[in-house]
């Protein structure tokens, strides 16, 4: 005869085969966030962004705010790349106070919740805030990167937040984006 | 400086070769080829693959809010599918048994859905029979001309209505892009002591700018089986020249930008001895099951946010029809059902959609022959529906929420109102999905020309889902869910216990089952394996008496246990070997009748179907397959899951099967 099986042990056979599922798959990884594409969209964000004349002299300042794996495919940027002449250096920020001076300041996913703080900080100051999670252009970063459902990598751009830090965005970058004001 | 680092395959794809550019200095253009991940594994591709056909709104598998699974066209060409039941019985919870006249029907989840409780649409076509709402599985549909099929292992009916309340089955067939050129198959099966099947395929399509046109055709023959049925009355006879599958099919498609027109013919012309459970004394008799289908639809693309969809739709069936047998009556009717559906969606923005939508049908029923008549008396008869539809999707950062809900009223029956609400969500490896859904099952036209005194309204569902999903690695991934099913006043099929012996229907007492599916698949270069395990109990639920069998969870026919694989391996880029099994546990079926005519229960020992298939594909375009269906010749035989009077209908005996398919033309495609 088959044995009845209720429900309430349905439920303990599945919890089971959680845990076990979180014992065997502990050091696995899933599908890697492709970090080399976010940073050739950061080096075009530099060549596509328009500084004013005080800040297009010197070196161009790249600020991390958090800690992100986009670090090292930056670290690869700044020692191959010069933009329009001038050197390009990472600077590693772990509070909004640290990255003055940036020119780009990159907001990790988890320092999200920096970025009104940062807003308010920057404020008419040149600098370009590119935030890593979703949604961060809506809550006062100038770019966001985005994740479409197939996987297509796009960016949002707050034009005001842009013009209010007193950077102008080329047509042909703002084509690539989207516009959410 | 040149990057000569590894580097994302999207970036690859730009064409030039890695070694020699500079990434850093892509055009614009070039970025917008970029993706969000890294090159992903073949697994990936799979769980990442959108589908539509649980809301309508495209989602990836894994977030798509419906109990889901996918077959692509490589899994069935790679496992050497004779029909649609060898795809679909490796499908958790999805299993077959035998109704009446040789025909076999789906069940789902333990419970019998043979009749309008398993939506099947093929190329968007609704192909069940409006008659009963019935479908008819064995050497039917074109296996060969498959593109991909889209299941919904729980209820439907909050999009598509009153014939999907336990599943959806969405075939899409290959449309003229996938065609390209021209394409011809043909399939032969041989059974221990007779043919078993001896099918061809052409198909014919390309698309040239907005303009595309398909034409696709399948002839065959087949048999239900070459083995020995046996009445409760020891009556006997050769189902070999006595089960006759055969099927016509033709599927003609033409489209320019958003608009298109669709026409199918499908007709399965069938011999069959076994009537409703004695042996037809008269001899074989012809049972045709023949339907067509049209459509007319157009995609207006308002805006980036607002698309609408008018589609008219018009079928005409005459399924069932036999001749008189026997002592039973000649059957010949002939239903149309037109139906008009305007469907919107609109995207308020990335992470907010509504869909909204209207439908209205009209069936029409007509009886051929002088004997019988339909409720009003009268040899035609026509019903009226109309129906609403909305349904909302919102995706934050941490969960997806759905709502939808369908209203149905019928000119007979009244109405139906079928709410659904889901979460979902994938966080990198892991997902969860947490559904609550009513659905219900609408009375079709002869169970309202049977109804009995009481009437006959509507079953109504509820189905509660939970699945948990990790993605072990990135080349495996394990999935596990729970369902919760209870069914509401059944419409429960009964013969008048007067000696008038009179086929009624109405609805009475409830049904439904409880239990746990499972998955586990890893998809690699190599080939890949899928091996699922199917759980139901029907002891908190079950009370018709015309399901149940002596053991309180379980219910006729189907087994509370499955085990099913599916494993592939790509032995060269042109050889594949293919195995698929399926382990049935006990399954209980009516075996005989005792000696005042009571039907007596048997718990019938596990069953192992084993089956291999190899793949040789030596120039670009051929295919050569050969395999052997239940290589162990367990037999295996299909249980009426309801105490219909009608003994276990033998399936096929062991099956050689051979395929040749030649493609002409085709876009080069990787040989995996």
């Amino acid at each position: 005869m088959i044995k009845s099986l209720s429900i309430v042990n349905l439920k303990n056979l599945l919890l089971i085969a959680l845990v076990l599922l979180g014992l065997w798959g502990g050091k696995t990884r899933a599908q890697e966030t492709n970090y080399k594409a976010y940073s050739l969209f950061i080096y075009n964000f530099m060549k596509y962004v328009e500084w004013p004349e005080a800040q297009s002299k010197g070196d161009f300042v790249i600020g991390i705010l958090g800690d992100s794996p986009i670090n090292k495919e930056l670290q690869s940027l700044v020692a191959s790349k010069k933009l329009k002449g001038r050197n390009i250096v990472l600077k590693k920020c772990s509070t909004p106070e640290e990255a003055a001076g940036c020119h780009l300041l990159y907001v990790a996913d988890s320092k999200s919740g920096s970025v009104k703080a940062l807003k308010e900080q920057t404020k008419d100051k040149p600098v370009l805030i590119v935030g890593e999670r979703e949604g961060l252009a809506k809550k006062g970063a100038s770019l966001s990167f985005v994740t479409l459902e197939d996987d297509e990598l796009k960016f949002d751009i707050n034009k005001k937040e842009i013009e209010q830090h007193q950077l102008k965005i080329a047509s042909s970058l703002v084509s690539l984006g989207i516009l959410i004001n | 400086m040149f990057i000569s680092a590894a580097l994302p395959a999207q970036i690859d794809s730009t064409g030039v070769p890695k070694d020699t550019v500079d990434y850093y200095e892509m055009s614009l253009e070039q970025l917008l080829k970029l993706k969000s991940h890294g090159v992903p594994t073949e697994l990936e591709k799979l769980i990442n693959s959108l589908i539509s056909v649980a809301s309508k709104k495209p989602l990836n598998i894994r977030e798509s809010p419906s109990i889901v699974s996918l077959i692509t066209e490589e899994e069935i060409k790679k496992s050497g599918a004779r029909d649609l039941i060898d795809v679909l019985r490796l499908v958790p919870g999805i299993d077959f048994g035998v109704d009446v006249e040789g025909v076999v029907g789906i069940g789902m989840r333990g419970n019998w859905a043979h009749e309008g409780k398993v939506l099947v649409l093929l190329d968007g076509q609704e192909m069940n029979e409006v008659l009963f709402a019935c479908n008819f599985f064995g050497n039917h549909y074109p296996i060969e001309q498959i593109k991909k099929i889209e299941i919904i292992r729980g209820p439907g009916s909050a999009i598509y209505g009153g014939f999907a309340e336990y599943g959806v089955i969405n075939i899409i067939t290959r449309q003229a892009e996938d065609i390209n050129g021209v394409s011809v198959s043909g399939t032969y099966g041989q059974m221990e002591k007779d043919f078993g099947r001896r099918n061809a395929n052409l198909m014919v399509g390309k698309k040239i700018g907005g303009f595309s046109f398909s034409l696709a055709g399948m002839i065959g023959q087949g048999q239900r089986s070459d083995r020995t049925y046996k009445d409760f009355s020891d009556s006997t006879y050769n189902m070999a020249g006595s089960s006759a599958l055969n099927p016509k099919y033709f599927n003609a498609a033409l489209g320019y930008k958003g608009l298109s027109f669709k026409f199918i013919g499908d007709f399965l012309n069938t011999t069959m001895r076994d009537g409703y459970g004695d042996v037809v004394k008269d001899g074989p008799q012809k049972e045709n099951f023949n339907s067509y289908f049209s459509e007319l639809k157009y995609i207006l693309k308002v805006n980036d946010k607002l698309t609408i969809t008018p589609r008219l739709n018009y079928k005409n069936q005459t399924p069932w029809q036999a001749p008189a047998y026997d002592s039973k009556a000649v059957y010949s009717k002939n239903v149309t059902r037109s139906t008009a559906n305007i469907t919107a969606s609109y995207n308020l923005n990335r992470h907010i959609n509504f869909v909204l939508g209207s439908e209205i049908y009209q069936d029409v029923a007509v009886d051929h022959t002088d004997s019988s008549y339909f409720i009003n008396n009268k040899q035609t008869i026509g019903y009226f529906n109309y129906a609403f539809f909305t349904q909302g999707l919102i995706k934050t950062r941490l969960v997806n929420f759905i709502i939808g809900a369908r209203f149905d009223k019928h000119s007979a029956y009244g109405q139906a109102f079928v709410p659904r609400v889901g979460l979902t969500k994938k966080y990198n490896r892991f997902h969860f999905k947490a559904l609550y859904s009513n659905a219900f099952r609408a009375p079709s036209i002869e169970n309202i020309s049977a109804a009995d005194s009481t009437g006959i309204k509507p079953e109504l569902t509820q189905v509660l889902e939970l699945e948990l999903g990790y993605q072990v690695t990135r080349k495996s991934i394990l999935t596990v869910n729970l369902y919760d099913i209870e069914t509401k006043s059944p419409i429960i099929y009964y013969t008048s216990q007067d000696s008038s012996n009179t086929d009624l229907y109405r609805n009475f007492g409830r049904a439904g089952t409880q239990g746990i599916e499972a998955e586990y698949r890893i998809k690699d270069r190599w080939g890949s394996i899928a091996i699922n395990y199917a759980f139901y109990s029907a002891a908190n639920k079950e009370k018709v008496a015309l399901y149940r069998t002596q053991n309180t969870s379980s219910l006729l026919g189907f087994s509370n246990h499955r085990v099913n694989l599916n494993a592939s391996w790509n032995l060269s880029k042109k050889l594949s070997f293919n195995t698929t099994a399926s382990l049935y546990g006990p399954r209980w079926a009516i075996t005989s009748l005792d000696t005042i005519g009571n039907s007596v229960q048997e718990l019938l020992k596990p069953t192992f179907l084993l089956n291999f298939f190899v793949r040789y594909m030596p120039v670009n375009g051929l295919s050569i397959g050969a395999g052997i269906y239940d290589v162990l010749n367990q037999k295996f035989s299909f249980i009426q899951p309801y105490d219909g009077g009608h003994p276990p209908l033998p399936g096929t005996s062991r099956e050689f099967v051979f395929r040749l398919q030649y493609d002409l033309n085709f876009k080069s495609k990787s040989a995996n």
